[in-house]
């Protein structure tokens, strides 16, 4: 992994990127803008399995009007965080919120999957009513947790100077 | 004035406490982005909509209805959280053109909010023929653009 990171480091484009005084600024602020569209819209919806908002919206009509828009945000962040990592490789490897938040998000991809392949099977069952299935209503409170962490993960990717102890003594970045 | 009330709030021994407690900052910027979330999704549901896009079968008035709680909620935890990071760091904010463009913005797109949009998105669907959509529009594009200017405070101060 380490060997990997090094070399993106030395790519010339990486090296561009890094150097390019425009660059940073333009990625994290449309990073942030994209996460707007996704995060906010993938509320909404969980918040609707919860059942603490839209319980008038049949369950269905979410992910087939709404999830186009969401993952176009999506995608739009995956794009620029991965920039964002190309232009920096060895700033983030030993940064312990970064390793974090890809875990966390593929923790909450793991339920985005399972929801959807599992529980959202029987969704004609429930699609109207206010009787959502516990095992839709825990899938909806896990990624309004989750994305809510991998929001703040994000912030404290800044924080270089405040990991924990203990992954400060793995000595990762040195 | 302003420049000296600025001043003033960088004095308070509450800007000199969030500077000195290294981990206030941190959880307060934390915190203004998982309530800028919940605001965005707030707004979009109800503009998407206005677009004619997103949750079309439901009635507007009615999305509206239940999303204004949650825009007007989330907008009050983006000043709890934002307001705190005013006073800690009052003098770069006040020598920062893109906090006074932000600020310009929030104003203007509460004004609007609660004039216009609001208005529009209350009324009879099908009445008002393409405003609902120039509404939509600018509402996006003025609460992206807070969030635009927002960022760059921290970039480019
Ligand atoms: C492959 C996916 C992603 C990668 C590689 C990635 C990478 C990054 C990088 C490198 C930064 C810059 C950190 C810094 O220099 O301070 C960043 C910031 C951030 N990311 Fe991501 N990210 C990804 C997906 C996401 C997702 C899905 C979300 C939220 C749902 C998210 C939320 C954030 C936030 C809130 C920030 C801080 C922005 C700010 O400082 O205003 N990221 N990300
Ligand atoms: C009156 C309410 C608000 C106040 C007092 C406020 C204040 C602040 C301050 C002082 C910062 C830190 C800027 C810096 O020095 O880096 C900030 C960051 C930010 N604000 Fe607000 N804000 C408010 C409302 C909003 C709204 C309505 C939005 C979006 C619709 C927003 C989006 C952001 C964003 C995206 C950031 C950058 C986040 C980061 O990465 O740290 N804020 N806000």
């Amino acid at each position: 992994m380490r060997s990997l990171f090094e070399w993106v480091d030395a790519l010339p484009s990486s090296i561009a990127l890094r150097e390019s005084l425009n660059a940073y600024p333009t990625m994290l602020t449309i990073h942030v803008v994209s996460m707007c569209l996704f995060a906010g819209l993938i509320a909404y919806w969980d918040m609707r399995l919860v059942g603490l908002t839209l319980r008038k919206v049949p369950v269905s009509n979410i992910p087939t009007r709404l999830f186009p828009w969401a993952l176009t945000g999506y995608g739009i962040n995956l794009i620029t965080g991965a920039l964002l990592l190309y232009s920096q490789p060895m700033r983030y490897y030993g940064n312990f919120y970064f390793w974090a938040k890809m875990v966390l998000m593929l923790i909450a991809g793991i339920n985005m999957f399972w929801f959807h392949y599992a529980t959202y099977k029987s969704v004609q069952a429930w699609d109207q009513g206010r009787e959502i299935p516990m095992n839709a209503r825990l899938a909806g409170v896990v990624s309004l947790v989750l994305w809510a962490a991998v929001v703040v993960t994000g912030r404290m990717m800044a924080y270089s100077g405040l990991m924990p102890q203990w992954w400060n003594n793995l000595n990762i970045g040195a | 004035m302003l420049q000296s009330f600025f001043q003033w709030m960088q004095g308070l021994p509450f800007s000199a406490w969030m500077l000195e407690e290294t981990w206030a900052s941190p959880i307060i910027q934390c915190a203004h982005l998982v309530a800028l979330v919940a605001f965005a999704g707030a707004v979009l549901v109800v503009d998407m909509r206005l677009l004619g896009r997103g949750l079309i079968k439901t009635p507007l008035n009615q999305l509206a209805r239940e999303m204004d709680r949650w825009m007007i909620w989330s907008f009050v935890a983006l000043f709890v959280t934002g307001a705190p990071q005013v006073l800690s760091t009052a003098l770069k904010q006040y020598y920062s053109p893109f906090f006074w463009w932000k600020m310009q913005i929030v104003i203007i797109g509460l004004l609007f909010n609660f004039t216009i949009r609001r208005r529009v998105a209350f009324a009879e669907e099908g009445s008002l023929g393409h405003w609902p959509k120039v509404v939509g529009f600018l509402s996006i594009g003025m609460w992206t653009g807070v969030s635009v200017y927002a960022r760059l405070i921290g970039l480019l101060s």
